[in-house]
């Protein structure tokens, strides 16, 4: 194997331990009890690709040999994506960046640029600038996050609301199969007739979306941009309760030039304020942070209609510093980790018009564990919340961690009866995969998946099946059992508090 | 605050605890941009410094991970850009504390240490030939450690024993004569600040350095210190307060960055700029910016000068790349330090400059060989040489070509 992979990528790939267990892990803890029971995450090798042909060869030898190729990005994900479950190899995407020129393309001939896999969305907007256009969206961990990464995964974030899912922002995507061919697929809905082409190695347009890796390797994106607004404006709204925060991300939903809608509970808030962070938002409100972008006259107009609404639903708008303050700091919700070093977290999508009956009913399922959980929240469509909900844990202290970990199914639970659903599966959400997909859907997915890569190869152990302890009625009992643990570790929960 | 082992542990400790592993500090660091490997990456080295410090995991404490720790320019870039808001340069200065304290000082560091504990500064030479560049100053006599003065300027080891950058003090003393101010120079007095022990995690050596420069200032009664060196001005007005416990108030003078202090004369309309037909871009040094916050000042003085284009680098201010040349980088792997200026020199030419000036020695020197190297048409330079020579002195103004 070595001899193969030096031919190929010479001083690019390594089988050094000391290099190898970096790539062992992803941004959350997990115990190494858990992982040893459910995964083998040392790769045998690391490789940096640094062009396609290189990831076709790498492909071919894998897939005669059935040797499992797990793809990495920024490595910026939480359930182990990027993380190999079976060993094998693991494809650093890293050397591959690069923007390129921006030109009109598509349907509507929108301007549109060819940007490489490895780079990272911040990396793309700072280039794009210097041609004077900017990301249509870009996730809230755009300075780790690669192009590959965020359109494997979910593709919600910042400028979803006014731009739409990812999906909808990409012409076409270069990409090497599972067999090692070097295809490339256009957006059949964004292409002009002329443009649309039947795509390369069997390969369609939605077996990159969400597919976590397994289809294909990503190497190059053809995403439409848009040009630097003429008027950007940011702005805080807070509310003392939460059910008119709700109906104002609601309405927020609904006005043309918003760009970008952040929640934050009380809860978030004062946990940045226990370490000086965030003194621009009041203490006990619910805030958002809506961002605008466009026309000149759009944009005033719309935050006309902004402040309408704030004084109708008893609100108020914060003087624009505190706007400009959190729009500078939209990557950093981290910092919360300076209050509470360990974290637990639950990803949810939700139905926008249940988020404030959800955050009553989290807040009080918080209050009976005896734990404290903050949220914030980005508008995705004017229909969903991309919901985050983090609560302090210990990892220092196995026991604690491992009983916290059934709290987190407990906030799932409670998010399935408002219409939510986890956000991203990797390997530690395969149990939810009945609550994503419907038995339907599981199954076509795992035959396009077999059909693409019949011996499983790229990424297994991801996105398509729960292994043995994380399949349903296993994955429950474990987590029964969990919550058995918690009364033990309550005191530790309280003074978190 | 002493660094004492518990402390120092317990600091790393909690810094680590709180990286989130999201990879943000990743692509910005000039090392990482290089060697392109996880373990070169800031994220890399906290990932294990958690292990070691927080789950003592000491053996992970490898000779390789030492290496790693120490290719770094503690430029800062990490800091500004971390998604959790770890002060991660105080982080690398404290695992660089921790490696001297277990006895893993890289030898070119004790070399160092050794070296300024014996001559006071950076070089073999002995301190007392600290003012050989004032040698060809025919026209007037630098004046040392005189009474009276209202300002002390603080040469810096650099500009004191390299003959090759011998400009820059000469520059900054001619305009102190033309603005006229009452200056002095401490001479054999000045050692050196003590930055570069600091960076190798010696800071209990740079104690003494530290007391014995104030003392000489004091004693000098000057209102005001200057310094052309950004890592001496970082060190006197960042890294002294907290190696004395003190503020910086209690030194009893202002310090500035001769930038500031030649902005200051410039407003006072103590010096005046003639004209300069060239595009000029400015490399913000990390010790100057990032890590004092001086970055309007340079930038200033180049924008009074008259006809000059002035334009700047994609990557600036906060966000500026390292030179290279920090973080005692080039005694761990002179390669790695070069091809980091490679990248700098190169995104200079990018702006269509023809002169890249930047506010420190270490910079220019580093910038300046990677320019040639690289076989540029970029001149490099110190803003204070530009100055001086754009200055409406006895020439007539004009710069000398
Ligand atoms: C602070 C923070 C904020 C975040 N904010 C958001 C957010 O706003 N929205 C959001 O959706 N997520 C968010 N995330 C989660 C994560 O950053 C994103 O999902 C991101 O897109 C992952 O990109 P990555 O390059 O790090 O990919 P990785 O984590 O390396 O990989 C993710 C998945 O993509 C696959 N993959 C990577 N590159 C390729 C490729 N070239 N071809 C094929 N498959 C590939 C991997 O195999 C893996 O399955 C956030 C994370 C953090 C730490
Ligand atoms: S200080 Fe600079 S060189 Fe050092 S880790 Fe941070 S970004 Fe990299
Ligand atoms: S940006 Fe900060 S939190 Fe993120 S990996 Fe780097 S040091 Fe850790």
């Amino acid at each position: 194997m070595e001899v193969f992979l030096k031919e190929i990528f010479g001083s690019r790939m390594t089988t050094d331990p000391f290099e190898l267990e970096q790539y062992t892990k992803d941004i959350a803890y997990i115990p190494p009890i858990l992982v040893r029971l459910l995964a083998k995450p040392w790769p045998r090798a690391v490789v940096q690709a640094e062009e396609s042909r290189e990831i076709a060869c790498l492909m071919q030898w894998a897939f005669q040999k059935r040797i499992p190729v797990t793809v990495r990005g920024g490595g910026s994900s939480a359930y182990f994506n990027s993380v190999p479950v079976q060993e094998g190899i693991v494809l650093d995407m890293n050397h591959m960046q690069g923007v390129g020129a921006v030109h009109m393309a598509g349907k509507a001939e929108e301007p549109a640029v060819w940007v490489q896999a490895g780079t990272t969305w911040y990396d793309a907007d700072e280039r794009l600038r210097r041609q004077g256009y900017t990301l249509r969206s870009y996730p809230t961990s755009a300075p780790a996050a690669t192009v590959g990464g965020w359109i494997s995964l979910g593709g919600f974030g910042i400028g979803s609301i006014r731009y739409g899912p990812l999906r909808e922002q990409i012409l076409g995507v270069r990409a090497v199969t599972a067999g090692g061919e070097i295809a490339e697929v256009d957006n059949p809905g964004l292409k002009s007739e002329a443009e649309a082409s039947a795509g390369g190695g069997g390969l369609c347009f939605d077996d990159f979306f969400g597919m976590e890796g397994t289809r294909a390797v990503i190497t190059e994106a053809h995403l439409t941009v848009r040009p630097f607004p003429e008027k950007e404006a940011h702005r805080v709204l807070a509310f003392r309760d939460v059910r008119p925060t709700g109906r104002m991300i609601q309405e927020l939903g609904q006005v043309s030039s918003v760009f970008n809608v952040h929640f934050s509970s009380p809860t978030f808030v004062a946990a940045l304020h226990k370490k000086g962070y965030a003194s621009e938002l009041p203490q006990e409100r619910y805030c958002l942070a809506v961002d605008l972008a466009g026309r000149q006259t759009e944009v005033e107009e719309a935050l006309r209609t902004i402040r309408r609404e704030v004084q109708v639903l008893g609100g108020e708008v914060l003087a624009t510093e505190a706007g400009e303050a959190e729009w500078i700091s939209r990557f950093k919700a981290l910092r919360l980790k300076q209050t509470w070093p360990s974290l637990q977290a639950a990803e949810l999508l939700l139905p926008v018009e249940h988020f404030a009956a959800f955050e009553e009913a989290l807040t009080k399922l918080a209050k009976q564990k005896h734990t404290v959980v903050v949220t914030y929240a980005h508008l995705v469509s004017p229909e969903t919340v991309l919901l985050m909900v983090l609560f302090p844990s210990d990892e220092l202290n196995t026991l604690r961690y491992l009983g916290d970990l059934s709290f987190i199914s407990r906030i799932y639970a409670l998010g399935k009866l408002y219409g939510g659903k986890p956000y991203i599966i990797g390997l530690w959400n395969t149990s939810y995969l009945s609550d994503i997909y419907t038995s339907k859907e599981l199954k076509r997915r795992w035959e396009r998946k077999q059909r693409l890569d019949r011996p499983n190869i790229l990424n297994p152990g991801k996105a398509y099946k729960a292994p043995f302890f994380l399949s349903r009625s296993v994955f429950r009992l474990g987590m029964g059992f969990l919550g058995m643990l918690c009364p033990f570790v309550r005191a530790g929960r309280e003074s978190d508090a | 605050m002493p660094k004492t082992k518990t402390n120092l542990e317990e600091r790393i400790a909690e810094a680590s605890y709180v990286c989130g592993r999201c990879g943000s500090c990743r692509n910005v660091c000039p090392v990482y941009q290089e060697i392109k490997w996880e373990s070169s990456s800031p994220r890399g080295k906290i990932t294990l410094a958690k292990d070691v410090f927080l789950k003592h995991k000491h053996n992970k404490m490898t000779e390789f991970y030492t290496q790693r720790l120490l290719e770094c320019t503690l430029c800062g870039k990490c800091e500004e850009i971390c998604a959790a808001g770890i002060h991660t340069r105080g982080l690398w200065l404290d695992l660089r504390e921790s490696l001297r304290e277990t006895g893993r000082l890289h030898p070119n560091f004790r070399h160092l240490g050794e070296q300024i504990a014996t001559t006071h500064n950076i070089s073999a030479t002995a301190n007392e030939y600290r003012l050989d560049w004032t040698d060809d100053l025919d026209d007037f006599e630098v004046p040392q450690s005189k009474d009276g003065s209202e300002v002390a300027y603080f040469v810096g080891c650099v500009s004191s024993f390299y003959p090759q950058l011998a400009d820059i003090p000469q520059s900054i003393v001619k305009i102190l004569e033309q603005a006229p101010v009452k200056y002095t120079v401490l001479g054999g007095e000045e050692w050196c600040c003590g930055f570069p022990l600091i960076s190798a995690g010696m800071s209990g050596e740079a104690q003494e350095l530290a007391r014995h420069n104030i003392e000489k200032v004091r004693a000098l009664r000057v209102k005001t210190l200057i310094t052309g060196c950004a890592s001496c001005f970082h060190t006197w007005s960042q890294e002294y307060p907290l190696l004395l416990g003190k503020s910086k108030q209690d030194l009893g003078f202002e310090v500035l960055h001769v930038t500031e202090y030649f902005a200051r004369l410039l407003q006072e309309k103590r010096l005046m700029p003639a004209g300069l037909s060239e595009t000029v871009t400015y490399h913000d040094p990390c010790d100057l910016g990032r890590n004092s916050g001086v970055y309007e000042d340079p930038r200033v003085i180049l924008q009074a000068i008259p006809g000059l284009d002035y334009v700047e680098m994609f990557h600036n201010r906060e966000l500026a790349d390292c030179c290279g040349g920090g973080g005692n980088l080039q005694m761990v792997d002179s390669g790695l330090s070069q091809a980091i200026a490679g990248r700098r020199v190169r995104a200079a030419v990018e702006t269509g400059a023809s002169i890249l000036v930047s506010a420190c020695q270490q910079c220019v020197q580093t910038l300046r060989d990677a320019a040639r190297k690289e076989k540029l048409a970029l001149e490099v330079m110190d803003v204070t040489e530009l100055l001086w020579q754009v200055l409406d002195h006895e020439t007539g103004g004009e710069r000398n070509e």
